[in-house]
């Protein structure tokens, strides 16, 4: 329970904290004021979330930890430690290539500015993890946690739409949208 | 997003935040969610020395249970919103809370969000402490060392202000489970989808050959706290379901702010509308009951 360690302007102690990031074992010593976004990008450089609101109105900070959409904005990372955070960067594939939910939003041209997209991929991820096959209107009540403000919306909304169909037609998401053989 | 630095301290029962709190006094903040905590922190409106965790503590699992029995539904404080909204129990013995938070905020914000949290923040606008007003619920408190109940009504006394004790923390809330021949709803209205409620509604109705025996009604975001409608709900004993609105009138003992969100007069105006549609809403539910 030894105190500081940190920096003079810290009043903390500076708190190493163990996370599994997109699959990566982090361990990172920082103030335990830290939140998890700021842990990510500052002290792990995972610079993929976003800092928009500090609020967790705007989404684009949003992470998976344990499977579960959060702003981490608003989670310290020391509440989490042991964890395991998905971030956006980690649904490419294991090569590295685009995994489906990010390809999707590349053909359907759901990013402009890019500002929201790692916060958007993370909330669809989550609706696809959910298994259910929600309408256009649940996909846009279950993204309203997320703001953009450059494409109005649509084309996000139809690149889940086009990777909840990719996956239920058989498990090869990201297969070009009218190449699908099998039956649903 | 570069806060004040502070003190990060983890509770791993209740009452270590108890004796945390009474060792730091009122430089410690307790976070357990963190969805309201945090941003406050964020924005710089709230500079605590010390945040003590209790997001992980145990206490023979209770702070996590939601049971039944004798009639009541407990919950505990460290139950999510995201639970709360489908947990199976608390959907068959009390519908009014689930429906209630289901509306919080957004998928995130549920996820983290605790439903001792947003009791003790005690925010006016906040969709579990009108439910709780409305049911009439009583919570239990806990310094570590004495335990005692307070009913929902006695423990909202203002804006962000309870009346927990420094060293006190919500450990559980205790609602009655919706009985025979009654409905409920609930209802708000925000600007936009997620956002903090302009104003919000519940209503619970018990009625038979299709006149109310009684109700009750509460509104928020028209106060500093929830307030309980005594005077509709007197009002509404007798009625029909088709009367039942037009006995709801200027909704009073509220006293609405004006801001940029809206005029009070708006405000006033969303209390009746929105009190008449839970009313409406539940008097069909307790009639299909």
């Amino acid at each position: 329970m030894t105190d500081d360690g940190s920096t003079a302007a810290s009043n903390g102690r500076s708190l190493a904290v163990h996370l599994t990031v997109n699959g990566r074992q982090i361990t990172r010593a920082a103030g335990g004021h830290f939140t998890l976004l700021r842990w990510l990008r500052d002290a792990a450089g995972v610079t993929d979330p976003k800092y928009g609101c500090g609020e967790g109105i705007c989404g684009s900070c949003a992470v998976l930890v344990d499977g579960v959409p959060v702003s981490s904005c608003l989670v310290l990372a020391a509440q989490v430690d042991g964890a395991d955070v998905v971030t956006a960067a980690g649904l490419c594939e294991p090569d590295g290539s685009l995994g489906p939910l990010q390809r999707a939003f590349h053909e359907r041209h759901a990013a402009q500015c890019g500002f929201c997209t790692p916060g958007m991929l993370v909330a669809a991820a989550a609706i696809l993890a959910g298994g259910s096959t929600p309408s256009r209107a649940a996909i846009r009540a279950e993204l309203h946690g997320n703001l953009c403000r450059c494409t109005g919306y649509g084309p996000i909304v139809d690149a889940v739409e086009a990777a909840l169909q990719a996956a239920r037609q058989g498990g090869q998401p990201g297969q070009a949208p009218d190449g699908a053989s099998e039956a649903s | 997003m570069f806060t004040r630095p502070f003190r990060f301290e983890r509770a791993d029962r209740l009452t270590d935040a108890s004796d945390l709190l009474r060792r730091h006094g009122d430089d410690a903040k307790v976070i357990a969610g963190g969805q309201s905590l945090m941003p406050l922190i964020n924005l710089g409106l709230a500079a605590p020395q010390v945040v003590i965790d209790i997001s992980r503590a145990e206490q023979g699992g209770r702070p996590r249970v939601i049971s039944a029995a004798d009639g009541y539904l407990t919950i505990g404080a460290l139950v999510t919103h995201s639970r709360l909204t489908v947990d199976q129990m608390a959907a068959e013995q009390q519908p009014l809370l689930c429906s209630a938070a289901a509306r919080i905020g957004n998928s995130r914000v549920r996820n983290r969000g605790t439903l001792g949290g947003s009791l003790a923040h005690s925010d006016p606008t906040a969709e579990l402490p009108l439910v709780m007003v409305a049911l009439g619920a009583e919570y239990e408190v806990s310094n570590g060392e004495r335990t005692r109940p307070i009913r929902a009504e006695e423990f909202h006394l203002g804006f962000l202000t309870t009346a927990l004790e420094p060293d006190e923390l919500v450990v559980s809330a205790r609602v009655p489970s919706l009985g025979p021949r009654w409905g409920w709803a609930f209802q708000e209205f925000s600007r936009r989808d997620g956002d903090f409620a302009l104003v919000a509604a519940a209503a619970l109705i018990r009625s038979s050959g299709g006149a109310i025996i009684e109700g009750r009604v509460a509104v928020g975001g028209v106060s500093d706290r929830p307030v309980r409608l005594a005077d509709v709900e007197a009002a509404l004993s007798g009625a029909t379901a088709q009367e039942a609105s037009g006995r709801i009138g200027t909704i009073r003992g509220i006293s609405p702010i004006s801001d940029a969100g809206a005029s009070a007069a708006y405000r006033e105006h969303l209390a009746q509308v929105l009190v008449q549609r839970v009313v409406a809403e539940a008097c069909q539910r307790s009639e299909a009951a």
